[in-house]
């Protein structure tokens, strides 16, 4: 049992929220209700600007200017400041494109994970603490990066870089697991690969999992819930396998075809 | 598509005028500096007598002063590294203060402009009102040289801080980071080769510049190349001229060699 999840439940409600970026009048979120409970898994699926990364962003307290009652991990969130750096620590984020220190190693980019835990004047001297070093060395393995610790990350591939990417994510030992578009640069090997990973990895630690993606058959083998994002609005929110044709159509402009009678 | 077709033909027939008209500019102005500076290459074509002469007193060296040049281009070294290492200092702050992505904008505008006016100020006059204001000496020389190759190294420290991708400090500033801990192990690992191939120019830069520090009485071996050139003193400044040519090569080559190792 991950300790952090022993102080926080890792709920996130959100209500009648909106948020545009200043300069533009189109609304990017406009979303009346969203809930998702501790241990959820969940998927967040929509065409490219229809507020995915906007609202991870939100949920991971770096989205300023918004307007609402957005409450993550018993905080409630304030459109104007940042939240504060131990509450930050309590939430993982897997950037799109990996966000990695390209010069550093695969170990100290997986120890910038602990950097919201870890002594803050200490650290600036290379001094972590032994649960810092087991965090960090259980990841890694975690991942299956250990015989490629003392690599520079820019020497690896795609797929090892991603991994990386979701160490340094689960060093933070975190209460909340987000990936945004974890598998979009992915072949659909090292995809699996990679959102088989965070699965195992949130189920091992309790930690809530949200995923954003453009593949939802992909991606709904692998969490119970999806959610689907149009023009910043929720326009269906069901079970993974609960899915139809119709509502995928609507998301991105598919026509179905019914079949004949 | 007709109209797109012809939109495309007539940008390009565009550029290619606007490539003439800045050719035609530039050769413009170096004709005008040619003619208004009242060049007589007449003069030029007669002078080769007078230079041979010239070589012709310079040779043999007079090594007898080897001591004191040598001594006098050490304190030049030394004026340039003591310059350079407290520029380093001022610019490592006025650098992250003058980034676009670390500071607002009423902060890293103002110091951008600084920068530029401090770059703008030719060091023979800094160093003229450092000597006015603590008294001959390497001192002022030191002073000039930290004041000048400041508004160089802290523009180039910005311009790197700038180049670090935002998502890799972003990833920090999810984790949790502080300020310092973001630059400690987000931007340093990114931007430290940089850094340290721009101070090694900037230091070798600094050492040129420091050899004509003497003429204003900023210390170093200026002071004799003004000595045995205006007193005719030919085959000393040979010397001279020796020393200084083995210094700066010996210093480039440490900079080659620091700089291939840091790729």
């Amino acid at each position: 049992m991950n300790p952090i999840m022993s102080a926080h439940s890792s709920q996130i409600d959100i209500s009648d929220l909106t948020f545009s970026y200043s300069g533009q009048g189109a609304r990017i979120l406009d979303i009346r209700h969203l809930s998702i409970e501790t241990g959820e898994r969940v998927a967040f699926i929509g065409a490219t600007g229809t507020g995915k990364t906007t609202l991870l962003r939100l949920i991971d307290g770096r989205l300023l200017g918004w307007a609402g009652m957005v409450e993550v991990l018993g905080r409630t969130l304030s459109p104007r400041r940042a939240a504060p750096r131990s509450w930050n620590a309590n939430i993982g984020f897997v950037f799109q494109e990996y966000a990695l220190i390209e010069r550093s190693t695969v170990y100290e980019n997986v120890r910038n994970g602990r950097l919201g835990r870890t002594h803050p004047a200490l650290s600036l001297f290379g001094i972590f603490n032994d649960r810092d070093e087991t965090a960090i060395t259980e990841a890694i393995n975690d991942v299956g990066l250990a015989d490629l610790a003392d690599q520079r990350v820019d020497q690896l591939s795609g797929g090892q870089r991603q991994r990386v990417a979701v160490a340094r994510c689960l060093s933070q030992e975190p209460s909340i697991l987000i990936a945004d578009e974890p598998v979009s640069s992915l072949d659909p090997t090292s995809a699996e690969k990679v959102l088989d990973l965070l699965r195992a990895c949130a189920v091992a630690r309790g930690a809530t999992l949200l995923i954003s993606s453009h593949q939802p058959k992909l991606v709904a083998k692998y969490v119970d819930r999806i959610i689907g994002l149009k023009q910043g609005m929720v326009a269906f929110d069901t079970a993974a396998d609960a899915v139809t044709a119709e509502e995928l159509g609507s998301l991105y402009g598919w026509h179905v075809t019914q079949p004949a009678a | 598509m007709q109209t797109e077709q012809s939109t495309s033909v007539r940008r390009h027939r565009t550029s290619d005028w606007s490539g003439f008209m800045v050719s035609a500019s530039v050769g413009a102005l170096v004709l005008w500096a040619y003619v208004a500076s009242d060049i007589d290459t007449g003069r030029l074509a007669e002078s080769g007598g007078r230079i041979g002469a010239f070589l012709d007193r310079m040779f043999p060296p007079d090594w007898s002063v080897l001591p004191t040049v040598v001594e006098s281009s050490l304190e030049t070294f030394r004026i340039a590294l003591l310059g350079t290492a407290v520029s380093i200092v001022l610019s490592l702050i006025l650098g992250v203060l003058a980034a676009r992505t670390v500071t607002p904008p009423f902060i890293h505008l103002p110091l951008k402009w600084l920068l530029a006016a401090i770059r703008a100020i030719p060091l023979i006059l800094v160093a003229m009102l450092m000597v006015g204001a603590v008294g001959l000496g390497p001192l002022p020389g030191i002073l000039a040289i930290a004041f000048h190759s400041t508004g160089m190294l802290a523009k180039f420290y910005a311009e790197a801080i700038e180049g670090i991708p935002s998502g890799s400090l972003a990833a920090l500033d999810s984790a949790g980071a502080t300020w310092v801990q973001k630059l400690r192990f987000g931007a340093w690992p990114l931007v430290a080769p940089d850094l340290v191939r721009d101070t090694l120019f900037r230091f070798e830069l600094n050492l040129r510049e420091a050899l004509v520090l003497g003429l204003v009485g900023a210390g170093g071996i200026g002071f004799y190349i003004q000595t045995y050139v205006r007193t005719f003193q030919y085959d000393k400044a040979a010397t001279l001229t020796i020393v200084i040519i083995v210094f700066v090569v010996l210093i480039e080559l440490l900079n080659h060699v620091v700089r291939a190792a840091l790729k």
